[in-house]
């Protein structure tokens, strides 16, 4: 039963959830909120489907009982070789795949942050020889002819500007896009992009994963326009991402087009009204449901039976 | 570690400067202008650019010429595209300022932010 509606939520939230978040207006007002969102939903869909499997397994009068009796089951599965060894081999199986959504989803992730740590540490040799450490900037100058700002995270982070770059901004539109790149290193921006991309990576196809990606790669650009907003005028962010984005070479444009500049223009200046509390507190809640949801299903038998041995408790004295 | 990868980029930023070949006695001559240096230190380093692929290098009698594989622009060009190219998964690796609009857009952009006086930090 627990384990069919964890299955069914499972189903529902890769297939259904990407459709209804992707709807979502607000996410353009609030992008951490609504990155905050779209990964609590990617961990949501994970556990519900590992913990359908854990329910499939246990059998289901451990369950039943009450709260003590399904954390001794679980434990006696731990450490029991013996228990073990009783069970069926269907509950093998199911735990077993169980197992596997999880492990696919830390090998997807675990691979990428990898190759990224060491693309970054070859970009990073690359830069030590060709690069140029700017003191005022606070920066790293690269001397090229196509104007890029970007930064490269990790533990010796680095922010980089190529020549063109300077050229094509004022010191303000500078310090503005500089101060955007700072916002993706202090954000930890590329873990939560890691994430995004390895678990659709581990699940190729999966609309909620896929979805996830996309959206994440374009609400960490606004996030960032955000932070930099703090400390900058919005029209120079505005500013320095037409300079930037105007007269490049078409080997350079990869991901975003020019659809996401618009957008992000646009925001720049005419800047949406920030959510208000009660929207906020929806958000919030709706993050708390994704991730609590699927532990508080499968401990729901166990919460109603632990409630009703207390309220008879209190009933008694 | 730290000195030793200084001294890969001061050593590619003269070999780039020299426009020919040069033994590892010329730039050992070079650098020694500026700073106490080991000969054997300078052979290491260039031996070590030559396995990483940025000098090539020639027997000439008993010891080797080195010269750049690459002009400096077409080294960084090369290893800008191949990072970028890499950025499939941008995501994980650089995270880019890196739009693109077309010049009808631009335009249209500009014109708007020319209507937008600056309106002082954060508005």
């Amino acid at each position: 039963m627990i384990a069919g509606v964890l299955a069914v939520y499972a189903v529902l939230a890769t297939t259904l959830l990407p459709r209804l978040l992707i709807r979502a207006r607000w996410a353009d007002r609030a992008p951490r909120l609504a990155i905050t969102l779209w990964l609590a939903a990617c961990t949501s869909a994970i556990a519900s489907a590992a913990l359908s499997a854990v329910a499939a397994a246990i059998p289901p009068d451990a369950i039943g009982h009450s709260l003590a009796s399904l954390i001794e089951a679980c434990f006696a599965m731990l450490d029991d070789g013996v228990d073990l060894g009783t069970m069926s081999a269907g509950s093998w199986l199911v735990l077993l795949s169980g197992g596997l959504v999880v492990a696919r989803a830390a090998y997807g992730v675990g691979a990428v942050m990898f190759t990224a740590w060491r693309e970054r540490r070859r970009h990073a040799e690359m830069l030590r020889i060709l690069g140029r450490r700017d003191h005022e900037l606070d920066a790293i100058v690269l001397e090229y002819g196509e104007p890029l700002a970007y930064c490269l995270p990790g533990r010796q982070a680095k922010t980089v500007v190529t020549t063109a770059a300077l050229q094509a901004l004022t010191p303000e539109h500078l310090a503005a896009v500089l101060a955007h790149e700072r916002a993706h290193l202090r954000g930890r921006h590329h873990l939560v992009l890691a994430l995004a991309d390895g678990l659709d990576r581990a699940f190729p196809g999966v609309p909620l994963f896929s979805r996830a990606k996309e959206e994440v790669v374009r609400l960490v650009e606004l996030r960032a326009d955000d932070v930099a907003a703090h400390r900058h005028p919005r029209v120079h962010i505005a500013a320095a991402l037409v300079s930037l984005a105007t007269g490049r070479a078409p080997a350079f444009a990869l991901g975003a087009g020019g659809e996401n500049a618009l957008t992000r223009v646009r925001r720049m200046l005419r800047p949406a009204v920030p959510l208000g509390q009660r929207e906020k507190l929806a958000g919030v809640t709706a993050v708390g449901v994704l991730l609590a949801g699927p532990a508080v299903v499968m401990l729901f038998p166990g919460l109603t039976a632990l409630i009703a041995h207390h309220c008879h408790d209190l009933f008694v004295f | 570690m730290r000195v030793l990868g200084d001294l890969e980029s001061t050593i590619m930023d003269r070999m780039w400067s020299y426009r020919r070949p040069a033994s590892v006695r010329d730039v050992l001559e070079d650098l020694r202008r500026d700073r106490e240096i080991a000969y054997t230190t300078v052979m290491t380093v260039m031996d070590k650019l030559h396995k990483k692929g940025l000098l090539r290098r020639q027997a000439l009698g008993k010891a080797y010429i080195y010269e750049p594989v690459l002009t400096k622009e077409a080294f960084t060009a090369q290893q800008m595209r191949e990072t970028l190219a890499n950025s499939g998964n941008q995501a994980a690796t650089l995270v880019h300022f890196l739009e693109r609009l077309t010049p009808e857009e631009s335009a249209a952009l500009e014109a708007a932010l020319r209507v937008y006086p600056p309106r002082g930090l954060g508005s």
